[in-house]
């Protein structure tokens, strides 16, 4: 139960965090300069920007979530069941930050949650 | 162009940290018994991370992690979030393959199965375009940007 519930938190956390730290660099604007001065710039202006701070925050919240869940459960258990962090992700972006996602991206996305998955379970020796 | 580049970087620079951060924390040893006091497992955290701290490799790679985050928080500052997190899962390609070379990891049939379908995955959502909403206002007019 606990368990399900700590691995919950990484999943919305890990989400949470990606999309607000998305929010926060989409207001920043496309970074197209290579210049170091300019990019120092940005740098400075993204680690003050409070949509991005959130995001690290949420980030945060999520990898401690991991490690308490790695306390009670197997990797084996908990590894997997976070690939579906992706597909939590995607439906963030599409309600948060008006993403479109087209049929093809869905089963590309899809996909690498099932691949992502099948990885991450340990091979028995 | 841009955009390949810049993932593609940050993906060889994950799984290049993930690599020297394995070899240096494995050198180094793990807590040894689980069920100690809070003293001890206290005191052996504590030495183990003093320890990380001297390693050059740990240094490398949390060194690498960090350019992976820069260059993820880049990209996303114009492409899609649900194009660039299921683009770096290549990573995850990648980590098996070089836990393989590097590390002289047995990987199962299973996995490479896994890595197979990730690919896969990445192909078509490559596919599907790398933006859809308008980031700045200048950018209204460029090809390929939806409402």
């Amino acid at each position: 139960m606990i368990t399900g519930l700590l691995i919950g938190l990484v999943v919305l956390g890990g989400s949470a965090g990606d999309v607000f730290i998305t929010k926060g660099m989409k207001q920043l604007g496309e970074i197209s300069t290579l210049n170091a001065k300019q990019l120092l710039i940005i740098f400075g202006r993204a680690v003050t920007n409070r949509y991005f701070l959130v995001g690290v925050c949420f980030m945060a919240v999520s990898y401690f979530s991991f490690l308490g869940a790695l306390r009670l459960a197997d990797l084996s258990l908990v590894l997997p069941a976070t690939s579906i962090s992706f597909v939590i992700t995607t439906i963030g972006a599409r309600l948060f930050l008006k993403e479109v996602i087209s049929p093809m991206r869905w089963a590309g996305i899809l996909l690498v949650c099932i691949g992502v998955a099948l990885i991450s379970i340990p091979s028995q020796p | 162009m841009k955009t390949a580049v810049v993932l593609i970087t940050a993906i060889v620079a994950q799984a290049l940290g993930d690599v020297c951060l394995t070899k240096g924390m494995k050198a180094i040893g793990s807590l040894e018994t689980p069920n100690v006091g809070f003293y001890e497992t206290f005191s052996q955290v504590a030495h183990i991370t003093l320890q990380a701290f001297q390693s050059p490799m740990v240094w490398i790679g949390t060194l690498l992690l960090i350019v992976f985050f820069a260059l993820f928080s880049a990209a996303l500052s114009w492409a899609d979030l649900s194009f660039v997190l299921p683009a770096t899962a290549f990573g995850y390609v990648l980590n098996v393959a070089a836990g393989n070379y590097f590390l002289g990891e047995s990987v199962s049939s299973r996995r490479w199965a896994g890595a197979a379908i990730i690919t896969l995955g990445v192909l078509f959502v490559s596919r599907s375009g790398e933006r859809t909403i308008e980031t700045a206002p200048e950018e209204l007019d460029a090809p390929g940007v939806l409402e």
